[in-house]
């Protein structure tokens, strides 16, 4: 039998030599990708981390470009909560310069873990109440609920739908509303009632309000969700000029987004830079159209509608209550509750 | 450099590789799991009920695959009919497609009338089991066929003869004789259903949980990292467990070939009919319907025919949900899948090479057990454990890989390599040894036999083993979830977070990337059934 036949020989010495630099070409670009991040020059790049939700539009980025000479990088990392976790679980070698979206549900917990170079910076704040589909109960010409605590009449069964609160942070912040409204003891009763009530839980607020609820594009099978106070203002008919939707002015949380730092940033200058340009007057006044958030700079213009179908929440719950320290408690009950 | 200065070197690498990339990773897990009061914190009421339902629906699934797949694997094997080739290629594409395709496919069904009544209705939980039946029904088929066309017909025939019905036969006569293949299809389904991650996190949407998407939840949204751990332990202790047991009987069974066309085969009679109805039923609505519903709502936006979704995939989504595109992450995925198979295969060959060295050495013999034992670990730790372990492991510290865009493929390798040593590793061991021999009397060194005998030999092993490689890396999910984001975003991902969110441009861009994914395993299928070397497509 002949084995060192050349044709085989030529085609395996290819064989070695393809292998050889395949080889090469990972140990060559191994230690080159691992010390990429550490080249240090001036870094022209920042990135800035967000919630899913964040919207800025090109204009904007191409504007913060131009005016501070930095080249800025949008990463989306989940819900509020998921973004905050994953820069615990990251820390250290941050997955960005800076970020946005950490909410005072967990702005605590990004405080106590050391994430933000420097403190938290407030952007933006909106109120978390529930809508309700005006057509909806015009058409069957029953009366909207205008408390939380209606929620749970029979009047009212099976027409609430409602992100989960381990998932979606308008959800834990009304969780957190509850307590302070029915009290440590009572807010247990309180979606147990829910519960029985036929509500229906779904993973995060886009899920809730575009999918299930009746009174948005989803045109879903729900009159009632938790959304915003400024989401009727998104639902203003052409035709009519007036809302599909209104809000139910109680039992509201007052939520805020902040900004900040991230410790160990690459580029801390450049990450600084974005913490001004999103409290910029530009950016502060692309928030309602952008975000439906209210900006936080006082006296920054809102768009004509928003003074009509977005008004704030007289009363407001949450200020008060040690969202950090009960989170996990809250959360641990509210799963027994519905799973 | 002499002969034995290079085995050392390649000895060492090699184990620095595993013991660097996957023995630190674990360790930590072990560590931070068994250090914080771990039992306490996965002996909760929710922890005991997410094991019990990962447990249940596995059963389940794999009960009904196998219930399901036995007429299946009569008909496609042990009969005859025109077409038949063609349904079994056609229903190995849903086995080869991405997980996350799969649980695409089944959200498709949600916008059918009736069928989103059965499934979706009281429970979510239907449509998890008929996506695991969907992908797993031709594990059964082929593994069950393929032994049953191997068994001498003349026994059933006999049985007929004295006037036994199918039923009958079957149960008595059949079934006995493919226990072997029977129970190892079973439990290899019931693996790959204990460890589904992608299509309970997407039908399950949250509120059904099995452990692998509870390991995901208790760290990326609880940051219970004690918790996650521990899961995680109970979840590698399970799927060990397993593939131990599934081991153990699939060493009994015989080497599971495809087989040659028989000569003894009959036609489809018209006693059968139970079997084809059962079949065809399950054909139509359990195979076929979810990937014609990607299609049509692939190619359909606002109510007509239209190719928006498609040119979409060049954008980020709706309100600019992705950081990539949809290309931008399919060229990740490519690039991924290149660097992964290329060194799934250098590790993995380097492996076998050392693994079949043979040896007078009492202690280089058992190095080479402990060698094979370190390598075949991984098999039993789950993508979701494995890409875990590397964000609490190499987030910082001496090896930051976390930053790095080659952590994906790293991972993705680690899971390939225990699986291309265990496809190869026979092909090897059969080589006849006289071979060798006769190459050593000739003078041949120990590398010239290996790279112009042994590799030429099993060359069309290793060719199957680099397509499983590179098919494991395009669908894998569960690490990427946990490393990949930002920039680099892969496929899976991509889709997840499209599918995840509603909007009709959103989900109408999920329906189009997946049908081009299913396309993809079509044509790869059909190439593989092509080439007329009848192989068996070996199970990732």
């Amino acid at each position: 039998m002949q084995i060192f036949n050349r044709k085989r020989v030529t085609k395996v010495l290819i064989a070695n030599i393809v292998t050889s630099a395949i080889l090469a070409i990972a140990i060559v670009a191994f230690p080159s990708a691992l010390t990429k991040a550490s080249a240090q020059e001036i870094p022209k790049e920042v990135s800035l981390v967000t919630h899913d939700s964040f919207v800025m539009k090109k204009s904007l980025v191409a504007h913060f470009n131009r005016t501070t000479g930095y080249r800025l990088n949008l990463i989306k990392a989940g819900s509020a909560g998921g973004l905050t976790n994953r820069l615990i679980l990251t820390k250290g070698v941050p997955i960005a310069d800076a970020v946005f979206g950490i909410d005072n549900t967990f702005a605590g917990l990004a405080t106590s873990n050391d994430l933000i170079d420097g403190s938290l910076t407030a952007i933006n704040f909106g109120d978390v109440c529930f809508n309700y589909d005006k057509f909806w109960f015009a058409n069957r010409k029953i009366a909207p609920p205008t408390s939380v605590k209606q929620l749970i009449e029979p009047a009212y069964k099976g027409l609430t739908v409602l992100g989960n609160p381990n998932t979606s942070s308008p959800a834990l912040s009304f969780l957190a509303a509850s307590v302070e409204i029915f009290g440590e003891s009572g807010w247990q009763s309180y979606w147990k009632s829910l519960k029985n009530n036929g509500v229906k839980i779904v993973r995060g607020w886009s899920a809730a309000y575009f999918i299930d609820f009746s009174g948005s594009s989803g045109k879903g099978a729900y009159p009632i969700v938790l959304s915003y106070a400024s989401s009727p203002a998104a639902e203003v008919r052409r035709a009519t000029g007036k809302s599909q939707t209104a809000s139910i002015m109680d039992g509201c949380f007052r939520q805020t987004e902040y900004a900040g730092v991230l410790k160990g940033a690459k580029n801390p200058l450049g990450a600084a830079a974005v913490v001004t340009y999103l409290l910029s007057s530009k950016f502060q006044s692309s928030l309602p159209q952008a975000m439906y958030m209210y900006p936080i700079v006082k006296d920054t213009p809102l768009p004509r509608r928003w003074k009509k179908f977005a008004t704030l929440a007289t009363q407001t719950y949450g200020d008060t209550l040690d969202i950090n320290t009960n989170r996990k408690s809250w959360l641990t009950q509210w799963n027994a509750i519905f799973n | 450099m002499n002969n034995r200065s290079n085995l050392v070197a390649l000895w060492t690498g090699s184990l620095l590789f595993i013991g660097v990339l996957f023995y630190w990773p674990l360790g930590k897990i072990v560590a931070m799991g068994l250090h914080g009061d771990w039992l306490l914190a996965i002996s909760t009421p929710r922890v005991l009920s997410v094991l019990w339902f990962t447990i249940w629906q596995a059963v389940l699934s794999a009960l009904l695959t196998l219930a399901l797949g036995i007429p299946g694997a009569y008909l496609l094997y042990n009969k005859k009919f025109p077409g038949q080739r063609f349904i079994r290629a056609f229903i190995t594409v849903p086995f080869i497609l991405p997980t996350i395709v799969v649980a695409i496919g089944f959200t498709s069904l949600r916008q059918l009338p009736l069928l989103s009544d059965l499934l979706y209705g009281r429970s979510l939980v239907p449509a998890i089991i008929c996506a695991h039946i969907f992908m797993n029904y031709s594990i059964i088929v082929h593994i069950v066929g393929g032994a049953w066309a191997t068994l001498d017909p003349s026994t059933e025939s006999a049985a007929a003869l004295d006037g036994a019905g199918r039923f009958r036969t079957l149960w008595s006569i059949t079934l006995p004789q493919l226990k072997s293949a029977v129970i190892s299809a079973t439990a290899l389904v019931f693996l790959y259903c204990t460890t589904s991650f992608g299509i309970i996190l997407v039908l399950g949407g949250g509120i059904v949980n099995s452990i692998e998407t509870e390991i995901f939840i208790a760290a990326t949204e609880y940051l219970d990292l004690p918790k996650t751990s521990g899961l995680a332990l109970i979840q590698t202790a399970l799927t060990i467990i397993v593939f131990i047991v599934a081991q153990r009987v699939v060493r009994n069974s015989a080497m599971l070939e495809e087989v040659q066309a028989a000569t003894s085969r009959f036609r489809v009679d018209r006693r059968d009919w139970p079997a084809v109805l059962l079949t065809g039923f399950l054909l139509l609505f359990l195979i076929i319907l979810p990937i014609a519903t990607v299609f049509v709502q692939a190619f359909t936006h606002g109510n007509i025919f239209s190719l928006v979704n498609f040119t979409n995939l060049s954008g980020n989504g709706a309100r600019d949900l992705l950081n990539i595109t949809v290309s931008h992450a399919a060229r990740n995925t490519v690039r991924n899948m290149a660097i992964s198979s290329a060194l799934t295969l250098i590790i993995g060959l380097t492996v076998l090479f050392l693994l079949t060295r043979r040896t007078r050495k009492r202690n280089i013999y058992i190095f080479q057990r402990v060698t094979d034992i370190l390598f075949q670990l991984p098999l039993g730790v789950s993508s979701v454990v494995l890409g875990f372990g590397y964000l609490i492991s190499f987030s910082g510290g001496p090896l930051p890989l976390r930053s790095s865009w080659l952590v994906t493929p790293l991972v993705q390798s680690l899971l390939a390599i225990p699986l291309v040593i265990r496809f190869i590793h026979p092909a090897l061991q059969a080589i006849d040894s006289e071979l060798r021999d006769a190459a050593e009397t000739d003078a041949a060194t120990t590398s010239q036999i290996w790279w112009l005998i042994e590799v030429p030999i099993i060359r069309g092993v290793i060719a199957t083993a680099a397509a499983y490689t590179a098919i494991i890396s395009i669908g894998e999910f569960g690490a990427a979830s946990f490393l990949a984001y930002g920039d680099q975003g892969t496929l899976p991902t991509v889709l997840y977070q499209l599918i995840a969110r509603p909007g009709d441009q959103n989900y109408g861009m999920a329906m189009a990337a997946s049908a081009i994914l299913i396309t993809i395993a079509f044509l790869l299928v059909y190439l593989v059934t092509l080439s007329n070397s009848p192989r068996r497509l070996a199970r990732p």
